[in-house]
């Protein structure tokens, strides 16, 4: 589903982020990203979702080089693509559900069916209830979860997570990791960059370790 | 390329005018002082063509002949006036015709003719010229070539007059491309810049749509058309303040009463100038917009 192949990825002059590193993710499988602050692990995940380009070697993506691919062309990788961040990125001045809804007009999403997939992720995250809320009277945790309901808007094949824990106590992030399970075992690809060593250890999940740009480890490749 | 749905896109169009309160005025004023003074000069060149045009239709060269002109060299005279082809129409009028107009013009002051023996007055042909050489260069140029045809005393037109105002409307319209470049170029720098605030207070949400596919089109439509409508905005007042001045203008200078788009007195600016200069805000605003959301997605 995700294949590097001797990717280098260096910003500025000499600063590497990433060093020769080849990689290949399956289809349906959930992968630990880990690493120290700085290894690599969201340069990674930007280079795949082309936020970036790498310096040198090449990213299939569901089988599209997206090294390669026209600029026109990276939206629609996008809309194969779910993302989340540690800082959940949600709008304030919107509520919960018009959160989703900007997704749904951004894909042109029929009304109706927009309302009907609104409701359906909304109850999949536990937070239906509090569809008409802002997001800045939700917890951590909850916010956490409506991004992830953002990010599966649009079907994702792949779902893209960076540090969606970071922010959240031990207890939440166990929920939004059984939550993500959830949606892994449905059948979407998932490739999760965290550094938290015991969440990662707590799961039996194929885990690649990058170090100083490079992978070091890799128990299922 | 994927674009929003025309009544979420003009409801997004409202709210972020809405929100672009002091900003989004002044990027609808700058707009109307550069709409009105481009509308300034437009009319003041759509008025002095009109001048210019109404002139040109009754334009006569005089052709004055030496009195011992022979009837041979006048009809060879007239000849070659017909062929001519900056000539539209040749009408002769001899010695005796030119007395008999000038006492009509000078009736009751008989007084003037007195002490006339002979009648000094000498035969003339009028040429009507046709319009596409009625331009400075071109006259002098035939002037010259009659006035070296045999039995040709002088020829008479308003020279000045043709250079001068030909010279003036050529300024106006030179002033009017460079004033409209400069002005145009301040108005999409003033435009671009408030959009950048609006995008900038977006910019959360515009990160939100790049991630999920949103394609530029769709992310861009929504600024360009509020640039569009302060543009629009903008040049609808200038067109209001520019009609009123105007209005005022002819009222002071006592000119028959005006009506719009030229009907009755004075000249207004015609619906296609009006379109035009709405169209030229629009552009201006909507160009501004372009400016400053495509610097933001590429950043």
């Amino acid at each position: 589903m995700v294949q590097f192949f001797r990717v280098h990825k260096t910003f500025g002059r000499d600063a590497e982020a990433l060093r020769d590193v080849s990689l290949d993710i399956r289809k349906g499988e959930f992968v630990f990203l880990t690493g120290p602050s700085g290894a690599g692990k969201t340069t990674l995940l930007r280079l795949i979702f082309r936020d970036l380009l790498p310096t040198a070697g090449q990213i299939l993506v569901a089988g599209r080089n997206v090294v390669r691919l026209p600029g026109r062309e990276v939206p629609a990788l996008r809309r194969m693509l779910g993302v989340i961040f540690q800082d959940c990125r949600l709008l304030m001045d919107r509520t919960v559900a018009e959160n989703l809804h900007v997704v749904a007009r951004a894909l042109g999403t029929a009304e109706d069916e927009a309302r009907r997939k609104i409701g359906y992720l909304l109850r999949q995250v536990g937070l239906l209830h509090r569809a008409n809320e802002s997001p800045s009277a939700l917890s951590g945790g909850e916010q956490q979860r409506v991004a992830i309901a953002r990010a599966l808007m649009n079907d994702p094949l792949i779902l893209l997570a960076d540090e969606p824990t970071g922010n959240l106590d031990a207890e939440l992030a166990t929920d939004v990791i059984r939550l993500l399970r959830e949606v892994n075992a449905r059948g979407m690809t998932i490739l999760l960059a965290t550094h938290n060593a015991t969440l990662v250890s707590d799961q039996a999940k194929r885990t690649v370790v990058l170090k100083a740009g490079q992978v070091v480890a890799d128990n299922g490749a | 390329m994927r674009l929003p749905r025309l009544g979420p896109l003009l409801g997004d169009t409202l709210v972020n005018l809405r929100r672009g309160g002091w900003g989004g005025l002044a990027a609808v004023g700058a707009i109307a002082v550069c709409s009105l003074i481009l509308g300034c000069l437009w009319l003041l060149t759509v008025n002095l063509q009109a001048i210019l045009s109404d002139w040109r239709a009754q334009f006569e060269v005089v052709v004055f002949l030496r009195d011992d002109i022979t009837a041979d060299q006048r009809e060879r005279l007239r000849r070659w006036l017909h062929a001519e082809a900056a000539v539209a129409a040749v009408q002769y009028t001899s010695k005796e015709e030119a007395l008999a107009l000038f006492k009509r013009e000078v009736r009751g002051q008989a007084s003037l003719l007195d002490g006339l023996g002979e009648n000094p007055l000498p035969a003339s042909f009028q040429l009507r010229i046709r319009e596409g050489h009625q331009t400075g260069t071109a006259l002098r140029a035939f002037a010259t070539a009659l006035e070296r045809l045999e039995g040709v005393e002088e020829v008479q037109y308003g020279r000045e007059w043709v250079d001068q105002v030909g010279r003036l409307v050529s300024v106006l319209q030179v002033a009017g491309w460079a004033v409209g470049t400069i002005l145009g170029g301040a108005a999409i720098f003033i435009v671009a810049n408030t959009i950048r605030l609006a995008v900038y207070a977006r910019a959360e949400e515009i990160e939100v749509l790049r991630l999920v596919g949103a394609t530029r089109g769709y992310i861009r439509a929504p600024f360009i058309l509020e640039g569009l409508f302060q543009g629009l905005l903008g040049a609808g007042l200038a067109l209001l303040l520019l009609f009123a001045g105007y209005r005022f203008v002819v009222w002071r200078l006592g000119l028959a009463s005006p009506g719009l788009f030229g009907l009755g007195g004075g000249r207004f600016l015609e619906p296609l100038h009006v379109a035009g200069l709405l169209l030229t805000g629009a552009v201006f605003g909507g160009a501004g917009s372009l400016l400053s959301v495509r610097r933001f997605l590429k950043a």
